[in-house]
């Protein structure tokens, strides 16, 4: 099943200037589960998916509330000459197609 | 008898229910009135509200100026402080004038002093400076006391000198010489949103763990709630366990909901730093009162062993001019990323790196991966494109020049295969070129420990009429 069709939640925001965080909330205990055990969601998967270097992704679970939290750097300081998302509020699309 | 005063002296304590009122999670936008005076009738010890972004991007920060419009945060500022002076409770703002550096605090409080003037009001004000100091924060590269806070590039003088603004965040420490001060209202510089909500509770002897995660879940008002919203909201502290409840009667702070704000543009949901220590929500329980109520308590405290400061900087980039222009030509399309490459060439033969003229010229290519920081391979299924171009140059004449040259040349540029030979582009308005306006980065986000001794965050008190 894809993401986008399981997911209650699929946001991306900067945590400070430097990093990128996307926040990925499910519905149930039973989604929550199959996402956490899905190898499409380990930090090597997800920097594969962004093209970035997997020693600067963390997939962090958060299970109190059913969701996962993965944390990027920035590609640009936000706000610097060249960024493309000052809040960085649109960098989740390409995680929206991923097989869990 | 002052506003905090009467507070202190009230005989309030960690036995007894506090209520806290969190009016605004971002002061200037427009607090929605309604659940404010909702909250102002449920009598809060006192009001706290942040002022303050750093999302908003480096632009305030660097130039001095707020992000929310001057009648929006006047009509705001007076809702607070009417609220607050009638009722005869604390009012605190925190991260003034969305940045918090001098020239924001100094505006806000200009705001304050023109209000209370128009409506007669009187009441004593402390202020708390956020300000670096530049030869204090150069000591410390020199001690070797700082540290980047992510991909940014170590601290060093030239990068101290070239910021126009540098703040430092306070903790609830500043807040606590300000309280000292015995005022009615207390207006900071750049702080930690939390320490505006935490300091009152602190120095009435509540647990800092409490007190600290009631304002980290707080300080965004609503947004903690299903559906979120900016509405204010209030929570009960007591020993130590607080409720948090909307002043929406249509927005219910659920225990799910309230979890997952720890979340919210945190890169660590369980972990929480501040200036004095970490907070740590790996404890923390999240029990529903009713369908709209929710009691959390659980976190702790830890003490930092040595305090430490985030500090915050921004630098001048240069002057911006902006193109926006479309195509909805499958020709222009398909050749895109040549044409902008021959374009790119042709404008830089105009302006020779040799003349000193040095600018960026940058493609936000809408409709062709645009949006992304990263690589993103296109699917070429779109319709229409946005060539959104702007220039960086040393002054506004450079850049509006840059800009104008890459407007015709983009316009007519001759590729193999074109059709459109009257033009390449769309233009939706005259002039097609924007001045844009300054650019900022963000030169400083980094970690600065701190000593006692150090003259931070100086309290200012007197009397406003």
């Amino acid at each position: 099943m894809r993401l986008i069709d399981v997911a209650r939640v699929v946001r991306s925001k900067n945590a400070g200037p430097l990093q990128l965080t996307i926040d990925l909330v499910f519905p149930d205990d039973s989604t929550f589960e199959r996402a956490r055990r899905s190898p499409a969601l380990t930090p090597e998967a997800v920097a594969h998916v962004y093209g970035v270097d997997p020693v600067t992704v963390k997939v962090i679970e958060f299970g109190v509330a059913n969701a996962i939290k993965i944390v990027m750097n920035r590609p640009i300081i936000a706000g610097s000459p060249g960024d493309s998302d000052v809040y960085g509020a649109q960098q989740h699309r390409p995680l929206l197609d991923v097989i869990l | 008898m002052s506003a905090i005063a009467r507070l202190l002296d009230s005989g309030l304590g960690p036995s007894r229910r506090l209520r806290v009122l969190a009016a605004s999670g971002q002061l200037g936008y427009g607090i929605p009135e309604r659940a404010f005076r909702a909250g102002l009738a449920r009598k809060p010890h006192f009001i706290g509200c942040d002022m303050g972004s750093i999302d908003v991007g480096p632009y305030y920060l660097g130039s001095g100026q707020l992000a929310t419009s001057e009648r929006i945060t006047r009509r705001d500022l007076r809702l607070v402080l009417h609220g607050a002076l009638a009722a005869d409770v604390p009012l605190i703002i925190g991260t003034a004038g969305t940045a918090g550096a001098a020239p924001h605090l100094e505006r806000t409080l200009g705001l304050i002093r023109s209000i209370a003037m128009e409506d007669g009001l009187t009441f004593r004000l402390a202020t708390i400076q956020a300000d670096m100091p530049r030869e204090l924060l150069k000591r410390r590269i020199s001690e070797n006391r700082t540290r980047p806070l992510g991909p940014i590039e170590p601290l060093s003088e030239p990068i101290v000198d070239r910021a126009s603004n540098i703040v430092a965040q306070m903790g609830v420490g500043a807040f606590l010489r300000a309280i000292d001060e015995a005022p009615d209202v207390i207006v900071a510089g750049r702080a930690c949103d939390t320490a505006v909500f935490a300091a009152l509770p602190q120095r009435l002897g509540y647990p800092v763990a409490a007190a600290m995660h009631m304002a980290k879940i707080i300080e965004c008002t609503s947004l903690c709630c299903v559906p979120g919203g900016r509405d204010a909201i209030l929570a009960t502290l007591s020993g130590d366990r607080f409720v948090v409840e909307s002043m929406n009667p249509g927005q219910a702070a659920t225990p799910l909901s309230v979890a997952a704000h720890s979340l919210y543009e945190q890169a660590d949901p369980l972990t929480v730093h501040e200036p004095e220590g970490t907070l740590h929500l790996e404890g923390a329980r999240f029990e529903a009162l009713d369908d709209r109520r929710t009691t959390v308590y659980g976190a702790m405290f830890e003490p930092a062993s040595v305090p430490t400061v985030k500090v915050e900087g921004a630098e001048w980039c240069g002057e911006r001019a902006v193109l926006a222009a479309g195509s909805a030509d499958p020709r222009v399309m398909e050749n895109v990323d040549a044409i902008v490459e021959s374009v790119r060439a042709t404008v830089q033969e105009f302006f020779p790196a040799e003349d000193g003229a040095d600018f960026q010229l940058i493609f936000h290519m809408y409709g062709h991966g645009g949006v992304s920081l990263f690589p993103r391979v296109m699917d070429g299924n779109t319709s229409e494109l946005l060539f959104l171009v702007e220039c960086i140059a040393e002054d506004k004449d450079q850049a509006h020049a840059v800009i104008s040259v890459t407007k015709q040349y983009l316009l007519h540029h001759g590729f193999p295969g074109r059709l459109s030979t009257g033009g390449n582009i769309a233009f939706p308005f005259t002039p097609a070129e924007l001045p844009g306006g300054t650019a900022y980065r963000f030169s400083i986000h980094h970690l600065v420990e701190s000593d006692p001794s150090d003259e931070l965050f100086g309290v200012q008190a007197g009397e406003v009429h």
